[in-house]
């Protein structure tokens, strides 16, 4: 072996831009999971209850220091309303920190759900292909062949307006995903010289698609999370925003902007604004984050 | 003494990484003369490739030429305007680059592509280019070039399409032509194929060529000088003969010591009393096409008899079956007839759970290092999944085994918490030995462990073997195109061609004097790294003629009588029968009448 390093496989400097683009996904990312743990408790004021001032306006951008100012030092009869208040008095930006709790908690433990349960059947189909794994292609096939917006609204309908079954809804659309990903790298994970030595050395099927194609298979299931738990909160919201998501008064972004998509029209769009502009950075930094991964795992 | 056509002095590339900037190429100066063929060898990584690229003014991004200079025709290269270079490379400089056969562009008819590089350089007219592209085809040997100027690359067989790429190389007539690699991942006989047209061609252009290879073969048959870059130097320009006969630099004596050392003797062959260990007879193994009742005829009829502490090997083209022999006899692949005795046991017949138990007696080592190993796993946890299947001993005691084998291949235990990455080809390849090693087999497949590993790394590997089969007693097969390594190894040889072993002997008795028309074919294309006898020297007819027939519709009679200048009516309508005579095998019926 030379001292040097082969040039060919020297790795290209990754661009300057993908790597800001990473750090941007990865704040966003961070501060929405921070909020979905302490994002209810300090807010000003309690996102279940409402307050007197119905439809307040927000306050301009000049006016923010001194309310903060004045606030601070106790001076202000009630604490300010950045965001405004809706039409029944609740305080949106109370409300927009808080909202994660509900919609990040839903995307994440759909996405989990069905990132196990994908990967396990896409390990499968991928590994043993036959009668039954063929099957279960096509199956996943017709699933993928509807639009998830409305196989979520037709599931959480049938089964009811709870949590629980949302979060079964989402998981279940998003599953065909991770089993056409995983199978796909199964397939070319298991024709790998490595696994044709496990066999020669020994080792049961069963053990080599555990041991070695498993493992070597999981990335790109991984790197589609962070895409997936993006899209699942903008389905969330979506959900609420027909009616078939979770129930109001909880605080969540769908919920807020069709609240306030009724008096949109009067001029007040603070209502709806705000918690749009909260679904779109979060959507955005977790597509981004899953982008700049899948690059970087490519580049190896 | 002319004034040589090419002056490269302190050639010099780097390229920026996170640790800074790394000089693949650093102070390169040497001469090419007009009609001169040079050698450019070294291991992977030693800056071959980069060096090829720099001397047209060329590196791969992120790369950059940090200085020196390349004079061709007295013109500094680096130092000239780009419209100017570029006038340069493909009429003065030709390019032939790796895998020739992607080259060609699929969507142009083959004459378009040699007109359109011919009138880029030389301008003139649209018949004037077709002129030229027919004459080109002519030049390098295709036969009709009027009808073949309008084919497409696809119509064109894997022979012709490497020809046309040579005549587009050469279609300006260059005064140089660099040539990277073009053979590497060719079967033998296209390797000497495409080299003999292209040395051919350059006789009639007045071309001197820059030829970068790894193989020794090549620049020993095809070379009149030989440049040997190591680390980024040249530390090495010799005349062919000489640097074969008294390389100077360490790295040239190393990478020709097996050829020095081992001189012409056969390996000694294993006492005719040895116990048989490993016997097939029959073996057979059909792969069924999809939607299609017709089936791959990939082994058929395969006997082997390997004894035990005999390393026998088994030569053939790609596409001749050899590498399924392998895994049939390991059972990676489950044949459709015949059977597998080892040590009194049919292998065949075993369930997949019952051959669970043989597996650490029999071994397999593949083709490819890299592929081998599960990234994921340190050197330690990949040595130990064998003997955590088949031994009962504990963690502390699997991993003194595995320390010890390491040392076996000549690696540091250090190396036992690493992952494979960063290793490189050869040292992998150790570690594959090393885990098949581990569970002290008694008989081992390796699949073309050398193919991928650069020349100091594959003697190494072969002196390893050679030890290996010294001090363990293992018999091996093994499996490979490369006949210099078996000449080296083995004590028998089989030669396959289409599924079927056309003649088997011991290793003198094949190589010294091969009877099968195939087996003479394969061995007069093989390159022995041996400049007295240079294939250029001593031109041999073409031995075999087309293509490989297709193993899905086999010919009635001898499979090869389409392609033997030796067949007649006989050979065409009766299948050969493999008969034994003096201790050897043939599959030809004139040979064993003794016609040929």
């Amino acid at each position: 072996m030379s001292a040097l390093p082969d040039i060919d496989a020297l790795p290209a400097l990754p661009p300057k831009r993908a790597d800001w683009l990473f750090r941007i996904g990865l704040v966003i990312v961070i501060t929405v999971t921070i909020l979905a743990a302490i994002g209810p408790y300090i807010g000003p004021y309690d996102p279940m209850l409402t307050t007197v001032r119905v439809a307040q306006p927000p306050p301009s951008l000049v006016e923010i220091p001194g309310l903060l100012t004045s606030w601070f030092a106790g001076t202000l009869p009630y604490p300010p309303h950045f965001m405004g208040t809706d039409v029944s008095g609740y305080d949106i930006f109370s409300r927009v920190i808080a909202a994660p709790r509900t919609d990040l908690v839903i995307a994440l433990t759909a996405n989990f759900l069905s990132l196990a349960v994908g990967v396990f059947l896409g390990l499968i189909a991928g590994y043993f292909r036959n009668v039954a794994t063929e099957l279960l292609m096509r199956v996943s096939d017709v699933m993928q062949s509807f639009p998830v917006f409305i196989s979520a609204m037709v599931l959480v309908t049938l089964a009811g307006r709870s949590t629980s079954n949302i979060v079964i809804a989402l998981a279940f659309v998003y599953i065909p995903i991770y089993i056409r990903l995983t199978r796909a790298e199964v397939l070319s994970q298991k024709s790998r010289g490595f696994v044709e030595a496990a066999r020669a050395m020994g080792n049961s099927e069963i053990a080599i698609a555990l041991r070695h194609v498993l493992p070597n298979s999981l990335t790109p299931a991984l790197i589609q999370s962070s895409v997936t738990i993006g899209f699942a909160i903008l389905l969330t919201a979506g959900l609420s925003f027909v009616g078939a998501g979770v129930r109001p008064p909880t605080p969540e972004w769908g919920l807020m902007i069709s609240t306030g998509a009724n008096t949109i029209i009067l001029g007040e769009w603070w209502p709806s604004v705000f918690p749009g502009i909260a679904i779109s950075l979060t959507v955005f930094g977790f597509a981004v984050l899953g982008n700049a991964l899948e690059r970087r795992y490519e580049d190896g | 003494m002319a004034e040589p056509i090419l002056k490269v002095r302190n050639l010099a590339v780097g390229y920026p990484t996170p640790a800074g900037m790394l000089q693949p190429v650093k102070g390169v100066s040497f001469d090419i003369d007009a009609r001169e063929v040079v050698g450019l060898v070294g291991d992977a990584g030693s800056g071959k490739s980069t060096t090829a690229l720099a001397l047209l003014g060329l590196a791969r991004a992120p790369g950059k030429i940090m200085g020196g200079s390349v004079k061709f025709d007295g013109r500094n290269l680096l130092t000239l305007p780009d419209e100017d270079i570029r006038a340069i490379r493909g009429r003065d400089i030709g390019i032939i680059v790796q895998n020739p056969r992607a080259a060609l562009n699929p969507m142009l008819k083959v004459g378009r592509q040699i007109g359109n590089a011919y009138a880029a350089h030389n301008g003139g007219s649209a018949s004037d280019a077709r002129a030229q592209a027919i004459e080109m085809l002519r030049m390098v040997g295709i036969n009709d070039p009027e009808r073949r100027v309008d084919t497409f690359a696809h119509e064109l067989s894997g022979g012709m399409a490497q020809r046309a790429l040579i005549a587009m190389a050469l279609s300006s007539r260059p005064r140089l032509l660099i040539a990277d690699e073009p053979t590497s991942g060719l079967d033998v006989t296209i390797q000497a194929q495409f080299l003999d047209q292209m040395w051919q061609t350059v006789q009639m252009t007045g071309s001197a060529i820059l030829l970068v290879t790894q193989e020794l073969g090549v620049i020993a048959n095809y070379c009149d000088r030989v440049l040997v870059l190591h680390e980024g130097r040249i530390v090495e320009d010799a005349p062919v003969r000489q640097f074969f006969a008294a390389p100077r630099h360490p790295y040239s004596q190393d990478v020709l010591r097996l050829y020095r050392e081992k001189g012409s003797d056969y390996p000694a062959q294993v006492a005719s009393g040895a116990p048989v260990l490993m016997q097939a007879k029959g073996l057979t193994k059909n792969f069924p096409i999809r939607h299609s009742s017709k089936v791959v005829h990939a082994v058929d009829q395969v006997a082997l008899t390997i004894r035990k502490g005999e390393a026998v090997g088994l030569v053939g083209e790609s596409g001749s079956g050899k590498t399924t022999v392998g895994r049939c006899l390991v059972r990676l692949v489950d044949p459709t007839d015949g059977t597998i005795l080892f040590g009194g046991t049919d292998l065949s017949r075993l369930s997949n759970a019952a051959m669970r138990g043989y597996r650490s007696r029999v071994q397999i080592v593949f083709q490819d290092p890299f592929d081998s190993v599960n990234p994921r796993w340190t050197i330690a946890q990949i040595l130990d999944e064998p003997l955590r299947l088949h031994s009962t001993d504990d963690a502390a005691a699997r991993r003194k085994r595995a320390a010890e084998v390491l040392a076996l291949v000549n690696l540091p235990e250090a190396l036992l918490d690493r992952k494979p990455k960063g290793l490189g080809a050869g040292a992998l390849q150790r570690i594959n030995i090393a885990r098949a090693l581990i569970l002290r087999p008694d008989f081992m497949v390796l699949d073309e462990p050398t193919s991928v590993l650069a020349p100091r790394a594959r003697n190494a590997l072969i002196a390893l073997l050679a030890r290996l089969q010294a001090e363990l007693g293992i018999s091996f097969l093994f499996i490979s195109h490369d006949l210099t390594t078996v000449r080296f190894l083995c004590q028998r040889v089989a030669v396959m061609y289409l599924g079927q072993i056309v003649e088997e002997g011991s290793v003198e008795q094949v190589f010294s004097a091969p009877q099968h028309p195939y087996s003479r074919a394969l061995l007069s294309a093989h390159l022995f790294p041996d400049p007295t006898h240079r294939r250029v020297d001593h031109p041999e007819a073409a031995a075999l003629q087309g293509e490989i027939p297709s193993p899905i519709d086999l010919p009635k009679g001898c499979y090869l009588a389409s392609r033997c200048g030796f067949a007649n009516d006989a050979c065409r309508s009766t299948p050969q029968v493999l008969t034994q005579q003096d201790g050897r095998a043939v599959r030809c019926h004139r040979v064993v009448a003794g016609e040929i």
